[in-house]
């Protein structure tokens, strides 16, 4: 194999093969440190060269995190290290460790007690303690991850030779599997064997016979078979992260969280080896014994010089085998009760033992293995102890979800595959094959993690994410944090980025010891989803941009000056100004003169609208409305009010009766979905023959108001618009410049003026023709501001800003929009009993005194203390003094009373009025 | 909660897809005490077991309909429209 990537590690360009990865192009380029640990800053090396222990997280091509024994490389690929300062061969922040006593186990439970001190320490402690940091600007941040959802009829997660016989059988059986594996090439652990020398091809639906030979081509051959069939798709260097609600899978692959939803779940996960305890168990150069089969038998790296192989097995087994093919020399094989401690600086120098000092490079340890059964457990398994195997076992899963292989504590290559083979054919409902009940081959046999009571001075690492020691373990039960899952919390050992896979079996096994009981009495700690770290990125998805509405006159308005307001996904002119330095205020009076003394003409395209027909359209109105609209006749329209059971006022808009079947509704803009929906839901069920259409979308609206519209509107209509022909509240179908147009006449800004609906796509059109019609009398249109002040001189309430979640139409002075003499409506009780009782508060009307201008939300107050609150506030021109809408106690709300508003540092005297500020007898907008 | 929802128009999707309409109570008579009425609004049992339930399709076909939902397992046993009784 020869070089053909080439990679850089802080900035330094770094040959590389491309079946590397970016520890073993690393490793072969002679680093050793990938890593500096998160208290202490020691230096850590390859572990398990497996993606399950936290010590080569490095930062790829900006992202941090990224662990690089299961990265592939790819040329010119941008490799960092983090967590160290000023390199990772030399960190000054190492000298944390001299200070370990001063940080002992709890050491923030027990030093930060007071809020001053941790605002004190955490600068220090967030530039000391951590992993990677996130780089540049969010402008430079990497792009976004994809979601995507996908189904399957099985799901296998492994893809060694149990995962492999899985998806092989449940796909020849006819199913869709998809297979996840985390790897970079399927196999499992037969990657790494030197050699498999059984006959598995009849246990494989596979072409060509698989007879034995290298693991890395058996497997090769295995994956083949797999890749062969067209309905399994695999998903490599993939983690299966969680199994949530639904048999939903949660699977990260790149840059891509997949959501999977399948009929049934393979677990085919196998063991992973985790670390023996004893002192310096951390330094590089102490590795597992399948981080060292791997990167010999997939990488062909030469690990070291002398290895001293920790093992129960006299000859150091295949490990021991391995190393010797690829040229390192065998020091010694130790039994784990003879090992004292490592020692060296930054990396292995010798093994301490018992018996002798042991010169050496490299330390092998064959650790426990630990079943990866996280899905199963959170698939409802139950995890059993089991003597024997020194492990915890998978039992009573449930229906949808089988195990098969090394996580069900067989070890051996015929029975993976035979179970394999059966989980596969259950799963995708096929008759099982014969001979497929065979029991354990190899039951797994994991030695235990402590063998010799440690030294209280050397550091024998239980935890490497958080840099917990034993003695830390052990310090925190004489605390009394016994039980596994208090000492997890107090001690955070489990809970860094392997997600406990290295720690979790040393931490039961030193609270088993302590308590003198077996492994199985103490438990494990419950297995959540994630089981791996996962972006937070990842699961926001991607930077999806907001849906933004616009009416059909949008670029008008932007073509006038418009200065634009978000209401809800809307955007609506709030004033327009031709010179952009123009006040707002002095804007909002040119368009507030207009409408009063000429004529003023607002988009009202984003009010929501409904056509509501049917035989019981009335019926189904005078019962989801409080006031009555059986009675309206055609040709008329009246306001209308929602409220729930309890009489809370919800939405209101105008109800218009088009025909006697036929009623049109506008709500307020962002209420449109709720009231359709809630007209949906009571007519559910009732048999009541009706259809609700939202036809928002659908139709423009223009709103020309003020003394001139009637004779702006004359010019481009013959509908007749006089006031005895199209009297106030009237409303009908009629062509205006040519197109069809629903015409209400309504008075919510106080003047004469039509609410003219019409088809979207005549917008620009119909806006257009206004404006020019209108140019003989000056007219101006006006936005959301304007219209808010035009009304709250009218007194008209604005549900949602001058009503809250507690306001009934009694309190808010509607009381005439709720007919209590109709059988029943929605609300109705909630009414009469508001009405029954004597209110708390009442929203008024208020005119300041002096000449000051209060903002929405001010307070009102009594002796000083805020009992009230203003909701809406604006200078009137018409009074020449602000006016307003308030929440006031009943007993300070009438007519003539002065109540004082809270003004930053003083208050301001207002006097409460009782008819509306402008126009009180409404004359105005009846003409 | 992200269980599937089986909408008897659409068939099984994602409960996000949804909004919910809270257990199915039955609404006091026009004429009944401020008692009922009170317990109506705002009591809420949040009983453990089988409980029927309004769903509406929000991302789908937009129609109300009855979930039977167990309120331990969260698991729904059956949804239909509320013409189709049972
Ligand atoms: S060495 Fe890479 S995660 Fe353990
Ligand atoms: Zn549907």
């Amino acid at each position: 194999m020869t070089d053909s990537a080439r990679i850089f590690f802080n900035d330094e360009p770094i040959p590389a093969r491309p079946d590397d990865t970016v520890a073993s192009a690393l490793f072969r380029h002679g680093r050793r440190i990938f890593g500096r640990s998160f208290k202490y800053h020691r230096p850590r090396g390859l572990l398990c060269a497996a993606g399950r222990c936290p010590n080569c997280l490095v930062n790829v091509d900006g992202v941090p995190n990224v662990r690089a024994c299961t990265t592939p490389v790819r040329d010119g690929m941008k490799v960092a290290h983090q967590n160290a300062w000023p390199s990772l061969d030399f960190d000054l922040m190492a000298s944390t460790q001299l200070l370990g006593w001063a940080m002992p186990v709890g050491f923030y439970y027990k030093t930060f007690t007071r809020r001053w001190m941790w605002k004190l320490a955490e600068p220090l402690i967030r530039r000391v303690a951590g992993l990677g940091v996130i780089q540049g600007t969010p402008a430079d941040a990497p792009p976004s991850y994809e979601h995507l959802h996908q189904r399957a009829d099985v799901a296998v997660v492994g893809g060694g030779p149990a995962g492999l016989a899985a998806a092989a059988a449940a796909a020849g059986a006819g199913a869709q599997v998809v297979l996840i594996d985390d790897q970079t090439k399927l196999g499992g652990h037969l990657r790494f064997l030197r050699r498999i020398d059984e006959e598995i091809s009849d246990l494989i639906d596979s072409k060509e016979a698989i007879k034995g030979g290298r693991g890395n081509e058996v497997a090769g051959r295995l994956e083949a078979a797999v890749r062969e069939f067209p309905n399994v798709k695999v998903l490599n260097q993939a983690t299966a992260f969680g199994l949530y609600e639904g048999r939903l899978l949660g699977i990260l692959q790149d840059r891509r969280l997949i959501h999977l939803r399948a009929g049934k779940l393979i677990v085919a996960t196998g063991t992973y080896e985790v670390p023996l305890v004893f002192e310096n168990n951390d330094l590089p150069g102490v590795m597992l014994s399948s981080a060292v089969q791997r990167l010999i038998n997939v990488h062909e790296l030469k690990l070291g010089d002398a290895a001293a192989v920790v093992s129960h097995e006299e000859d150091g087994g295949a490990v021991a085998e391995d190393l010797r093919a690829s040229g390192v020399r065998i020091a010694a094989v130790v039994p784990p009760s003879d090992v004292r401690r490592v020692k060296g600086r930054r990396r292995v120098r010798s093994l301490l033992t018992r018996r002798a000092e042991i010169a050496c490079d490299l330390v092998v340890v064959r650790g426990p293995r630990v079943p990866d059964a996280a899905l199963l457990s959170q698939a409802g398994a139950k995890l059993v102890w089991d003597d024997e195997a020194g492990a915890f076992l998978p039992a009573s899963l449930p229906d949808f979800a089988a195990a098969a292989g090394r996580v069900t504590g067989d070890t051996s290559l015929r029975g993976a595959l035979i179970r394999g083979r059966c989980a596969g054919l259950e799963a995708a409902g096929a008759p099982r094959g014969p001979a497929d009940d065979e029991p354990f081959r190899e039951p797994l046999r994991s030695p235990a993690p402590l063998h010799h009571p440690l030294s209280r001075e050397g550091k024998a690492f239980v935890c490497y994410c958080e840099d917990q020691t034993v003695r830390d373990l052990e310090d925190a039960m004489v605390e009394g944090f016994e039980e596994i899952e208090t000492l997890k919390r107090y001690t955070t050992a489990t809970m860094g980025p392997c997600q406990g896979k290295m720690c979790q079996l040393p931490s039961i096994g030193i609270c088993a010891r302590r308590k003198d009981v077996a492994p199985g009495a103490v438990g494990t700690t419950t297995s959540r989803p994630p089981v791996a770290p996962v972006p937070l990125g990842a699961l926001a998805g991607p930077h999806l941009h907001h849906p933004v509405k616009r009416t059909p006159m949008h670029e008008l308005h932007e073509r006038f000056g418009c200065v634009w307001t978000d209401m809800g996904e809307w955007k609506r002119p709030l004033y327009y100004t031709k010179d952009k330095n123009a006040p707002m205020r002095a804007c909002v009076e040119a368009e507030y003169r207009a409408v009063r003394e000429r004529a003023g003409m607002i988009d009202l395209s984003t009010l929501g609208k409904l056509d509501v027909a049917g035989t019981d359209a009335p019926k189904l109105l005078d019962k989801v409305y409080t006031n009555r609209f059986s009675d309206l006749k055609v040709g008329r329209a009246r306001y209308a009010v929602i409220c729930d059971e309890a009489g809370v006022i919800l939405d209101d808009g105008t109800i218009s009766r088009a025909a006697p079947d036929r009623y049109f509704i506008t709500t307020t803009t962002g209420n449109i979905e709720f009231v359709q929906q809630w007209l949906e839901w009571w007519a559910a069920g009732t048999g009541m023959c009706v259809h609700v259409t939202n036809v928002t979308g659908g139709f423009a609206a223009v709103n020309v108001a003020g003394p001139k519209a009637r004779d702006l509107l004359r010019k481009v209509t013959k509908v007749d618009l006089g006031p005895k022909a199209f009297p106030y509240m009237g409303c009908t179908e009629g062509e205006v410049a040519g197109v069809p147009c629903f015409l209400m006449r309504l008075g919510f800004v106080g003047e004469t003026g039509w609410e003219v609906h019409f088809p979207a796509e005549y917008g620009e059109y119909l806006w257009d023709t206004f404006l020019e019609a209108g140019r003989e009398f000056d007219v101006w249109p006006f936005g959301v501001e304007a219209q808010r002040l035009l009304r709250l001189e009218k007194r008209h309430v604005i549900v949602g800003v001058d009503t809250d979640a507690t306001s009934t139409p009694i309190g808010a002075d509607l009381a005439w929009v709720a007919k209590m003499d109709k059988d029943d409506f929605i609300g109705k009780a909630g009414i009469a009993r508001a009405r029954g009782r004597p209110a708390r508060e009442r929203l008024v009307g208020f005119v300041l005194q002096d000449e000051s201008i209060p903002e929405d939300g001010s307070a009102i107050a009594r002796d000083g203390k805020p009992v009230g609150r203003i909701t809406s506030v604006r200078f009137s021109p018409a009074h020449g003094k602000a006016v307003g809408l308030a929440w006031v106690p009943a007993d300070m709300a009438d007519p003539g009373r002065e109540i004082d508003i809270h003004l930053s540092g003083r208050f301001a005297r207002a006097k409460i009025v009782a008819d509306p500020f402008y126009d009180p007898k409404g004359e105005r907008q009846k003409r | 909660m992200s269980f599937l929802l089986k909408c008897p128009n659409c068939g099984d999707r994602s409960v996000y897809e949804f909004r919910f309409g809270g257990k199915l109570k039955p609404r006091p008579a026009a004429d009944a005490t401020e008692g009922e009425w009170l317990r109506y609004s705002y009591e809420h049992e949040n009983a453990a077991g089988p409980q029927r339930e309004w769903w509406y399709h929000r991302l789908g076909c937009r129609q109300w309909f009855f979930a039977v939902r167990d309120t331990c397992a969260n698991s729904v046993e059956a949804t239909f429209f509320p013409e189709e009784g049972a």
